[in-house]
């Protein structure tokens, strides 16, 4: 009994080790995915100063459909009209976990995630493959995976440039869309050193906006360019077009062309430099130390770098020739703050002490959506095309409530388990020995049935048998026979002498047998008993 | 509870969504999604256990081979159909279904009753309880299946069988035993006048004398004269040993069939009959009379379980000081493992009680179920002999009861060994 409850308490306790340990490591797992986020920020759907409420709702008033990815990017796969849609990458504030996949050799690679996952960057190089326009917003997240497909380096340092918005602080600084360098006059942006858009300039192939510059139209009439539509008299107005693009950044890093690398667009462009000025905090302590030699007492570097980068199929990027990708070092140039700062200036999404000066970051981004979904049909000039949707990336983006980060995930992990090769193979698995459990483990409920069960038998003693059949055993049963049999007590049998006893017994074999003890065969002891038995009756 | 089918079509719908996903295929998931719509629309038609159940046994106690009939009757007390429910009415596994079935697959409408009626037989005595009563709920495409149960039970004793036992067997050498109904000078249940007493409450008003009442003006009871031959003891053996043999034909069932038919025998001819059984502890039953006594001797023969190992001496010592003088006593034992037997007899005999030990015949039962060999159950039988002469010497009446034996056959070889 106590070696069965030791049993008993060592088995519960393997048990309770088995699903402690398997608990663990869920936890370890989901740990991973589920990061709760004290900031909900850089979200399209929320109004807040630091999301993009503004950028959607201006999207929508153009008539475009817009939509959200909270699982991942491989659902870009399944977008039916890749050129008319425009994928908006605006932080990406996690990393991502993927299994180890098969490479194009057939070979399973692993891969050292950042941010996406290689079948995630897969989707989106395909997308754009496709002509689809994706627009990447990043400083110092986890966007590496993406540039890196297209040659394309976030640096990851904090960036500080002389053309700062000095009534803010230097961690604001102006980008001016242009292939030289905008200067400063005194605090302010020097004018005469703005210039057009390279690629959207009069000079070498105008915006599609451009095409309505003075046209006289109602907003709506204006489509995809309404953010041009200035308003004259009653429902009509003019649109006033420019090329120039003063665009106000916060916190950024620099881009680099990763030098030898072909990315999967051939033409990669930059669109926007620093100062000859700026500086980059290599080291991160908050100081610049420069010099013309990056030495250990001089760890940052100076010099002219990288804010954005334009990835085209084609050297025109004309998006009826292949996908676009726009890269910008600032993953917060769209936030309601900077974007509509009219709004934020004006205490519509909180009070603030902070104002944000004019920009051209809502005309830019309009712009670009404009330049991606115009539709090409003639007598459509300035709408949006038929399907036109800018779909925005929030996957990357924490929640800061779990059971909206616990939806995301399992949306991640339903997507990525039927999307991705080694993943889809495990899940293939796990199916595959569910339905076997299924087939093995599962059983209905007993028919019931009576069952009469009475079987039961109460033993004797075996052992005794063997005793039963042993001489001295025999004598002893034969000894108490003759002294019952003469009604005589145990101390008056006991004080027979032998003579007594054989006068007593009358048998001679018998009486041998009670006096001389000896060995006796099977047969002898038999033909014993069968005269004990008898002896007595006559 | 899902069955095996609502697991095939869960796991089934979610394999077809998956792989659907996998491979862009619409029609697969669509498919997918119809399963598993099936089994969560499938699981809002479900019946019901509201039910309530009356249970009619034919009687409540029965004899050992007879028949029990049971009526069940399951009325459906909700306002909603039942859907398809299984009834089971749990019953021991000592009894046999002799005919019809202790199960029905039903659906009744709101307030609507069944009756399931079967006839069990009861081989074995003992206490026995019939219930609960099992119910098994399942919905319209056996899907889900819910088990549940109703607390409804109903308790029956199954007593010992009675033989018939001739008067003209239990002969005895005191020519003044069991020669018929006497009247002792005692108070107690009879038929005769024995004096008047004082009303107690708690008497019959029957037996209130209304006359005395009147000339005296106190309430006065008739008592009557004790009726009775003598006390008669039983003592019966059910220590663990008395298991041995079949389920049905061992020393303890047949010492309790010996000891209820000898009970009935002594108690018709309104003799006063206790009952000591002693096994685990001693269970003492003191001498009475009546259909009362009949039915306490019964009732405790029927829980009696072999267990324990006290010797008959210890017995015989806590007992015989209130044993009445001269009275019989009855040993039912195989007197197999316990050395006490021939002092406790003994000592019975020396305080003037004529014993009769009634023995089974262990040996022979054990031969029932295990293979003894030839030479050792002879030694065996002539060391029980030996056993059963000594008791013999010591001037008991010993019966030696074979398996195949009937009582009344037993009891006629009555003799001194």
């Amino acid at each position: 009994m106590a070696a069965e409850r030791t049993r008993n308490i060592k088995r519960i306790g393997l048990q309770f080790a088995f699903w402690a340990v398997l608990g663990i490591l869920l936890l370890t797992i989901l740990q991973n995915f589920i990061n709760i986020s004290q900031t909900d920020q850089l979200s399209a759907y929320d109004d807040g100063w630091d999301d993009m409420s503004a950028f959607r709702e201006d999207i929508k008033a153009m008539g475009v459909e817009t939509k959200s990815l909270v699982s991942s990017p491989l659902l870009l796969a399944d977008i039916e009209d890749p050129r008319n849609t425009t994928f908006i990458i605006a932080g990406v504030e996690r990393d991502t976990l993927s299994f180890p996949q098969f490479d194009e050799d057939g070979f399973i690679t692993i891969a050292t995630e950042d941010g996406y996952s290689p079948s995630e960057v897969d989707a989106i190089v395909e997308f754009v493959d496709n002509g689809g326009t994706v627009i990447v917003l990043e400083d110092f997240g986890y966007a590496g995976s993406i540039g890196e497909a297209y040659g394309v380096r976030y640096s990851g340092y904090q960036l500080y440039d002389t053309n700062y918005v000095s009534e803010l602080d230097y961690n604001y600084i102006w980008m001016c869309v242009q292939a030289s360098p905008c200067g400063m006059n005194g605090t302010e942006l020097d004018p005469a050193t703005i210039e057009e858009h390279e690629r959207w300039s009069s000079d070498v192939g105008e915006h599609p906006c451009a095409q309505f510059d003075g046209q006289s139209m109602t907003r709506s009439e204006a489509g995809v360019c309404s953010h041009h539509w200035v308003k004259s008299a009653g429902d009509l107005g003019r649109i006033e077009y420019n090329a120039t693009y003063t665009m106000l950044l916060n916190n950024v890093t620099g881009l680099e062309i990763v030098p030898g690398v072909r990315g999967a667009l051939k033409d990669v462009n930059v669109r926007a430099i620093t100062s000859n000025q700026a500086t980059v905090d290599v080291n991160g302590d908050g100081e610049l130390w420069v010099s013309n030699e990056q030495t250990s007492e001089t760890p940052d570097l100076w010099g002219q770098f990288n804010l954005s980068i334009e990835a085209c199929a084609s050297s025109s990027c004309d998006p009826e020739e292949g996908g676009r990708v726009f890269f910008v070092a600032d993953g917060s140039a769209l936030i309601n703050a900077i974007y509509d700062y009219e709004g934020f200036n004006a205490g519509e999404y909180g009070k603030t002490d902070k104002f944000i000066p004019a920009n051209d970051n809502r005309k830019w981004a309009l712009d670009v959506i404009a330049e991606s979904l115009m539709s090409t049909l003639e007598g459509e000039e300035g709408q949006p095309a038929e399907n036109a949707m800018v779909s925005f990336d929030e996957s990357r983006h924490p929640q800061n409530a779990i059971l909206a980060d616990s939806y995301n995930t399992v949306y991640f992990l339903l997507v990525y388990f039927t999307g991705e090769g080694l993943a889809m193979l495990a899940l293939f698995v796990v199916l595959f020995i569910t339905f076997e459990a299924v087939l093995l483990k599962k059983r209905d409920p007993e028919p019931w049935r009576h069952v009469f069960s009475i079987i039961y038998y109460g033993f004797g003693d075996a052992n005794r048998y063997t005793y039963y059949a042993k001489t001295e055993k025999i004598r002893q049963v034969f000894l108490s026979k003759v002294r019952n049999q003469n009604g005589l007590t145990v101390e008056e049998f006991h004080a027979m002498s032998a003579k007594e006893l054989v006068g007593l017994i009358q048998d001679p074999v018998l009486a041998k047998f009670a006096i001389e003890p000896g060995k006796y065969s099977l047969e002898q002891s038999v033909a014993l008993v069968k005269r004990i038995k008898a002896w007595g009756r006559r | 509870m899902w069955t095996r089918k609502a697991s095939f079509t869960f796991t089934g719908g979610i394999a077809l969504i998956l792989i659907g996903m996998m491979i862009t295929n619409n029609q697969m998931m669509i498919l997918g999604l119809t399963l598993i719509t099936f089994i969560v629309v499938n699981s809002w038609v479900s019946g019901h256990g509201d039910i309530e159940v009356q249970r009619t046994l034919s009687a409540d106690n029965l004899y050992k081979g007879d028949d029990l009939y049971v009526e069940l009757l399951v009325t459906n007390r909700s306002n909603r159909r039942t859907q398809l429910l299984d009834v089971y009415d749990n019953i021991p596994h000592e009894m046999k279904l002799r005919s019809g079935l202790n199960q029905m697959r039903l659906n009744l409408r709101p307030g609507e009753s069944a009756r399931i009626r079967y006839v069990l037989r009861c081989p074995l005595r003992g206490h026995y309880s019939i219930g609960p009563v099992s119910l098994r709920v399942r919905n319209t495409f056996n899907l889900g299946v819910e088990d549940m149960y109703v607390d409804h039970h109903s308790d029956i004793v199954i007593f010992p069988q009675i033989k018939e036992v001739e008067e003209a067997f239990l002969r005895s050498r005191t020519p003044k035993m069991y020669t018929g109904a006497t009247t002792l000078r005692t108070p107690g249940q009879g038929s005769e006048f024995y004096s008047l007493r004082e009303y107690v409450p708690g008497d019959p008003f029957k037996n209130i004398n209304w006359k005395a009442f009147a000339r005296t003006g106190d309430l006065m009871v008739n008592e009557k004269c004790r009726d009775a031959v003598t006390d008669l003891y039983i003592l019966l053996d059910s220590r663990d040993v008395a298991r041995i043999g079949t389920v049905l034909k061992n020393p303890l069932e047949m010492g309790t069939v010996s000891a209820a038919s000898l009970a009935a025998f002594f108690l018709k001819r309104r003799d006063s009959v206790a009952l000591g059984i002693y096994g685990d502890g001693l269970a003492y039953l003191p001498p009475d009379t009546g259909d009362k006594q009949y039915f306490k001797i019964l009732s405790s023969l029927a829980g009696v379980k072999p267990e324990g190992s006290m010797p008959l001496q210890a017995v015989t010592n806590s007992l015989s000081g209130r044993f009445s003088r001269g009275s019989p006593v009855f040993v039912i034992s195989s007197c197999e493992g316990d050395g006490t037997v021939p002092a406790a007899v003994r000592d019975l005999v020396g305080r003037g009680h004529e014993v009769t030990v009634l023995s089974p015949s262990s040996i022979d039962f054990e031969r029932l179920v295990s293979r003894i060999p030839r030479m050792s159950y002879e030694v065996l039988k002539l060391e029980r002999q030996n056993r059963l002469t000594t008791l013999a010497g010591s001037g008991a009446q010993v019966i030696d009861w074979m398996p195949d034996m009937d009582l009344s056959q037993a009891i006629m070889q009555v003799r001194g060994y």
